[in-house]
């Protein structure tokens, strides 16, 4: 363009449109996207939250930092440093003491492996001594260390790989010679370039719901009694784009969507339509007491809720080689009993033994720990299958960060979805004590492993934490049609959760790592260009206009004058 | 202090062709116009070589080293020397000595050509937080190229306006300006064919650089002797 403009006629109209054109190239200048760091990597943020106007996680986004390798690093200064850590390096006491101490921290980057979806120990090479089986448990920990804490600074999370292994190193090695990086000695340099979070507005959920509809008898459908299947399949963790829960609660949303399936082929044809109604149900907001499943059951007709016979909620039954059965009713109660004994008659027949677990409600106590509590609380009989022995504290066990493909195993979850379907099979058949296998093996009654592959895959890679999933997302719509392909009347309830948790945007990101420069040596590079221009200077003086004009450009205005005389 | 870094580098870039001008006796005879014309021309040889580079050459996706894509660029690039021909020969200058003409239109052919070539470059990448030498090497790039463009409009000036020049001199006056012409080819083959660090292609066109000044001035110093 400036040659263009150059060729053109009048000095004046070149004048002028030089300097529309410079004007032009400055405000292209400055809108120019400066982006050639030495690696640019996804991150993903920990998750900001408020719970009853508590502050808890972490509160800040912004990263602009130099790198250093680890809290006890001599010489750096920590309150303007990002620490890389690997996560199965982190000494969650160290770092909970200089949080408690309020040393401030620039960030914390923390790499997961690069085999965490298998949780570091099916790779095939033996290279994992030092991360075999107690990593996974470590990584709980550090991550109920995270969300339970209030935590300042930024914290991000990384998969590791090339790039970040070799600035890493880079970084190790030179905390380890005595050199951090700082602003006067160069390094790496750690930019997450976003704007600091926001609150979500509106943190909705989503339940879904089908029914298949038993036999009719002389009355209506709706009269029959009702057993609900419910599972709830949303997830927090530590980082809410990587909470994909693949146990708690993937294992139940798969257990639940086969049993669907399993049902509705008996369901399909009237001979085989037992006299009670199946209602499945995949509520959100498990992590947050239940939340999600409180709204469903105040969302039902009076009389539907009434005719629930039982509800069976499912809840992490991907890994635990032996099941329990959490009630909140005492164990005597008769209808408890015959549930029990009806799914620990079919788990005996297969080595599988179930426990009953007993824990009270505390009404008084807004603390949900199971699904079940929650019928329970509207006086419908309702227990809880799960692997865990024990009530898990608030947000843990919902699916964090370290609850990966691997934490189910497909096998376990087929065989637990065979004792459910079976015993619930003897239960609405009435064939109780009768040695009959309605869903044996190779028949077309069989649980299907693919399917439970398929669906765990699905859900292990899809991250579903309820408010940042919104209403239109496509593993809801994907769960409802799968749903729909089974069972009739699928309906999805949409609601807010409520206000005591307030959640914060910004799940993932873009770290761009660069390697800077120190201060001194752009100050260097400007004394020897400044001293190589000089010595030009004096060069070229001393060469055309010989020395004595040299001695004269110094008094040049009394020479001049001379000149002029 | 990325900045900081971006006015080192434009120091270096640009620095040499303020300092040559200020220090030589060009800004005692006040050749600024001279320059600018050199600059102006320059300006409309580049737009003629864009316009033959399209036309001639196809897109270069690939990074080799093509050959025959290489000769037709070297012979395109010697518009360059008709463009200096054309601002030594056909332009009038308010009586300005051949010595002082030639580096004039020299220094305002090299700070064009620095400027349309680096300083957006310059803008967009030495600002940046990622700390490379690239920017310092084309810095002293910039350095090597003032020197070839006044060798070659020294070399020029020998050939088209000195009248009276050692018979004997005339191939070996030929064979340097063909030499300084085609050295951005040279350069380009170093980098493209024989795949050079871009810091030792540097270095070359530096001591390059030197090397052709220093021929330069004994061709130029013994065409003035018989003078």
């Amino acid at each position: 363009m400036r040659r263009m403009m150059a060729k053109k006629g009048s000095d004046r109209m070149v004048v002028v449109s030089m300097q529309a054109v410079v004007a032009l190239l400055c405000v292209v200048a400055a809108y120019i996207e400066i982006c050639d760091a030495a690696a640019v990597v996804d991150v993903y943020r920990m998750i900001q939250y408020d719970f009853q106007g508590t502050p808890f996680g972490s509160r800040r986004a912004v990263v602009n930092h130099h790198a250093s390798s680890g809290l006890s690093v001599p010489g750096s200064d920590l309150s303007r440093t990002i620490v890389i850590l690997p996560i199965d390096k982190v000494n969650v006491t160290l770092l909970n003491e200089y949080l408690q101490s309020r040393k401030m921290l620039g960030g914390l980057l923390l790499i997961l492996p690069r085999n965490f979806e298998n949780g570091g120990k099916s790779s095939g090479e033996s290279d994992s001594e030092d991360s075999d089986g107690d990593q996974p448990a470590d990584v709980a920990a550090l991550e109920q260390w995270l969300i339970h804490n209030n935590i300042p600074y930024p914290v991000y999370f990384a998969y590791s790989d090339e790039r970040i292994d070799s600035v890493l190193k880079d970084v190790q090695l030179n905390d380890a010679a005595g050199r951090p990086a700082t602003a006067s000695t160069g390094g790496y340099k750690l930019v997450v370039p976003v704007s600091d979070a926001k609150k979500v507005p509106s943190a909705s959920y989503t339940n879904i719901q089908g029914w298949l509809w038993g036999l009719k008898g002389d009355g209506d459908i709706a009269g029959l009694p009702t057993i609900a299947i419910v599972a709830s399949y949303d997830t927090f963790g530590a980082a809410p784009a990587l909470a994909v829960g693949s146990d708690s609660n993937g294992s139940g949303v798969v257990a639940l969507l086969e049993l669907a399936r399993l049902f509705s082929r008996l369901y399909a044809n009237s001979k085989t339509r037992a006299p009670y109604n199946l209602l499945f149900g995949l509520t959100s907001g498990g992590p947050f007491n239940y939340n999600g499943t409180a709204r469903w059951l105040r969302g039902f007709d009076q009389r539907v809720r009434e005719n629930i016979d039982y509800a069976l909620c499912l809840n992490s039954i991907g890994d635990a080689d032996n099941l329990r059965m959490h009630v909140s009713k005492p164990p005597e109660n008769p209808f408890i009993k015959q549930i029990y004994d009806n799914i620990a008659d079919v788990a005996r027949d297969v080595g599988v033994t179930v426990e009953i677990k007993h824990k009270k409600i505390n009404i008084s106590n807004s603390r949900v720990a199971w699904e079940h509590e929650q019928f329970s609380r509207h006086r419908i009989t309702a227990a809880t299958l799960s692997g865990l022995e024990t009530a898990p504290s608030f947000l843990d066990r919902v699916g964090g960060i370290a609850d990966r493909r691997y934490s189910a195993n497909d096998t376990v979850v087929a065989r637990n979805i065979k004792i459910v379907a079976e015993s619930l099979a003897k239960h609405i058949y009435g064939l109780e004590g009768k040695n009959i296998e309605v869903f044996a093996d190779g028949s077309s009654l069989a649980v299907s492993p693919p399917y439970v592959k398929l669906w765990l895959d699905l859900l292990s890679r899809t991250p579903r934490v309820a408010p940042f999933l919104g209403k239109n997302a496509p593993i809801i719509a994907a769960i409802q049609k799968e749903l729909a392909v089974h069972t009739k009347d699928v309906s999805l309830q949409h609601d807010n959760l409520d206000g005591t948790f307030l959640f914060y945007d910004t799940i993932k990101a873009q770290l761009s790592i660069y390697q800077v420069a120190s201060v001194t040596f752009d100050l260097f590079i400007m004394l020897a260009v400044g001293s190589y221009l000089g010595i030009l200077f004096l060069v070229l003086v001393i060469t055309t206009k010989g020395f004595d004009d040299l001695v004269g450009a110094f008094r040049r205005p009394p020479s001049r004058k001379l000149k002029g005389n | 202090m990325t900045l900081f870094h971006f006015f080192n580098c434009a120091a270096l870039t640009f620095g040499p062709h303020a300092v040559y001008y200020q220090a030589t006796p060009l800004s005692e005879y006040d050749t600024v116009g001279s320059c600018i014309r050199a600059a102006l021309v320059y300006l409309g040889t580049t737009l003629i070589k864009l316009v033959c580079l399209a036309t001639f050459l196809h897109g270069t996706e690939s990074e080799g080293f093509d050959f025959t894509q290489e000769i037709l660029k070297a012979l395109i690039g010697f518009l360059d020397v008709a463009g200096l021909y054309f601002a030594l020969t056909q332009l009038t200058y308010r009586n300005i000595s051949q010595t002082h003409k030639f580096q004039a239109i020299g220094l305002g052919w090299a700070f064009a050509d620095s400027l349309v070539h680096r300083l957006a470059p310059l803008w967009v990448g030495a600002r940046g937080l990622e700390f490379t030498w690239d920017y310092l090497l084309k810095g002293l790039e910039s350095n090597a190229n003032l020197v070839f463009t006044v060798c070659l409009a020294a070399l020029g000036s020998l050939m088209w306006l000195r009248k009276n020049k050692p018979a004997t001199l005339v191939p070996i006056i030929y064979a340097s300006a063909g030499l300084v012409a085609t050295m951005p080819s040279i350069t380009s083959y170093l980098r493209k064919g024989l795949h050079w660090d871009f810091s030792k292609v540097v270095g070359f066109e530096l001591a390059a650089s030197l090397a052709m000044a220093f021929v330069t001035w004994r061709l130029f110093s013994a065409c003035q002797r018989p003078s």
